[in-house]
């Protein structure tokens, strides 16, 4: 850091925890682990106590009697003769007596020493902590003899010494390639609502397209020009917000996905627009394709307007694969929320679904199922193995 | 002059006082601990044999040692008398964890005003090193 200042302070081990305390507290821990060694011990005779026991009551049953030495008084014994081998008063605690059989008896010996044996487990367990702690104890009460130093420093962010360098007038300058780093957060937000203005932007530049080629579509029946040119208001508009400095994959992103809940919030009204704009021949091809609905006679007379169809989708698709990239993923994910929405539509009600992309069709709402049907068979020539012939046949059938 | 030194014996004498008091305390607070062992003893032992009674048959026989005599008791009875033990062991254990708490308390209390009244005794003596 080159800097000069002493940050951290320096103690000696032996002036926070004197060699003696250390030793005192280091004795301490030790006793306390002869204690619990000494428990051990007696626990550890208790169970030796128990096996033995259990093992005598499992073999006096075996003889109808025992001849026995029975002590009397301290220092006496006069020689007795066991009886009842098979009945035992078995000591519960608490001064409770049971009588039980020699079986009965010698499961409740080894409950016992199963409990036994949990004790020893958790005492060995203390056991070894208060060995870690002694060896602590020593360690720290050999290490202040040495002479040890403990040297702290405060923990300080990177960033926070950054800035407070910068505090200079000359890099107070340029607080943006910070700004990023620490205030990220903010930052984003920021930019989500940026982003959240132009696309409202964005939705009013639509609509006013959208009015604009009805109008054109009204009159004109073959309506490829109006289409390309709402193509072209779109692509110009995303152009633009390349420029803005929107291509990072990480904003497409974002856009996308801050589109896709604006047009479900906006009603049907974008939707339709959206529809009508660029991709819905294609999108209804794709899914009616899904959807499978019934193919239904084609009629002659509808094929014009039918017609028209497959040159939008031609006119787009190159379109598409010229924006860039990033641009594309946009589009695409445009494209698929719309699709989506009006899958949702078309099952909802067939009208609906049908009326939903009247952008360039208007005209033709009278003969909609039948419309329904043109593209249906189309669009199960399109799902063929070669999708893009169906179009120069509907040509060739117009002229 | 004077006046400072018997302030100073006065002080000491409290602080002999409060010495006093917090062993007392601390060994209040020993005697609970030796108490509470006694009864968490007692309390594991009593679980065990009301383990032991659940696992009898209806017709076993059961005693009880009082004094040198063995008198036999009904299952049952011995059933519900282990668990009203159990249960006043357990308010007794409970009780001496308050009581423990609040002696631990005093004793903190104690041991603060005994530092404070130590503090003053240098003090003076500072005082008196001075003058």
């Amino acid at each position: 850091m080159g800097k000069t200042e002493v940050k951290g302070t320096v103690t000696s081990l032996s002036s926070m925890f004197p060699a003696e305390e250390a030793q005192k507290g280091a004795k301490r821990v030790e006793e306390t682990l002869l204690e619990k060694q000494n428990e051990m011990n007696q626990l550890r005779d208790f169970i030796a106590d128990n096996t033995s026991l259990i093992n005598l009551v499992q073999k006096l049953p075996d003889e109808l009697h025992h001849d026995i030495m029975v002590p009397f008084g301290k220092a006496a014994f006069l020689p007795g003769r066991l009886i009842h081998t098979n009945e035992f008063l078995v000591l519960l605690g608490e001064s409770y007596y049971a009588e039980r059989t020699a079986k009965q008896a010698a499961e409740i010996l080894k409950r016992r020493g199963k409990s036994l044996e949990s004790k020893v487990d958790s005492l060995k367990a203390v056991m070894q902590d208060l060995k870690a702690e002694a060896s602590f104890f020593d360690s720290t009460a050999s290490e202040a003899a040495e002479g040890l130093v403990e040297i702290r420093e405060e923990y300080e962010d990177e960033s926070s010494t950054q800035r407070v360098s910068q505090s200079d007038p000359l890099e107070q300058d340029s607080p943006s390639f910070t700004e990023p780093d620490n205030t990220m957060g903010a930052s984003e937000d920021e930019e989500y609502a940026r982003i959240m203005s132009r696309l409202e932007e964005l939705e009013k530049e639509e609509l006013a397209a959208e009015s604009y080629g009805d109008d054109d579509e009204d009159q004109d029946n073959s309506p490829a020009e109006s289409d390309g040119d709402e193509e072209e208001q779109t692509k110009a508009v995303f152009d633009r917000e390349k420029n803005k400095g929107y291509s990072s994959l990480d904003h497409d992103q974002r856009y996308s996905e801050s589109r896709k809940p604006l047009q479900q919030s906006e009603g049907k009204d974008p939707m339709k627009e959206e529809m009508s704009k660029n991709y819905h021949h294609q999108d209804l091809i794709n899914q009616l394709a899904c959807t499978g609905l019934t193919v239904e006679p084609v009629t002659k007379g509808k094929m014009s307007h039918s017609g028209t169809m497959p040159q939008d989708t031609k006119m787009l698709n190159p379109s598409i694969t010229a924006s860039a990239p990033s641009e594309k993923k946009v589009k695409f994910a445009v494209e698929h929320s719309s699709r989506n929405e009006k899958s949702v539509q078309a099952s909802n009600s067939g009208f609906d679904g049908s009326k939903a992309f009247t952008g360039s069709i208007v005209e033709h709402t009278e003969s909609m199922e039948k419309n329904l049907a043109h593209q249906s068979t189309t669009s199960s020539q399109l799902s063929g193995s070669q999708p893009w012939k169906p179009v120069s046949r509907f040509k060739m059938q117009r002229k | 002059m004077s006046s400072s030194s018997t302030a100073v014996r006065e002080l000491q004498r409290d602080l002999e006082n409060k010495a006093n008091d917090l062993s007392k305390l601390q060994k209040d607070i020993a005697k609970n601990h030796q108490v509470r062992k006694k009864y968490t003893i007692q309390l594991g032992e009593n679980e065990l044999v009301l383990k032991e009674l659940d696992l009898l048959n209806e017709d076993a026989n059961v005693y009880k040692l009082i004094g040198p005599v063995l008198v036999k008791q009904d299952l049952a009875e011995a059933n519900a008398n282990v668990r009203k033990r159990i249960e006043y062991i357990s308010a007794e254990l409970k009780r001496l964890d308050a009581s423990l708490q609040d002696l631990e308390e005093k004793q903190y209390s104690k041991r603060e005003a005994i530092l404070k009244v130590q503090q003053r005794i240098q003090s003076h003596q500072a005082g008196k090193a001075k003058a």
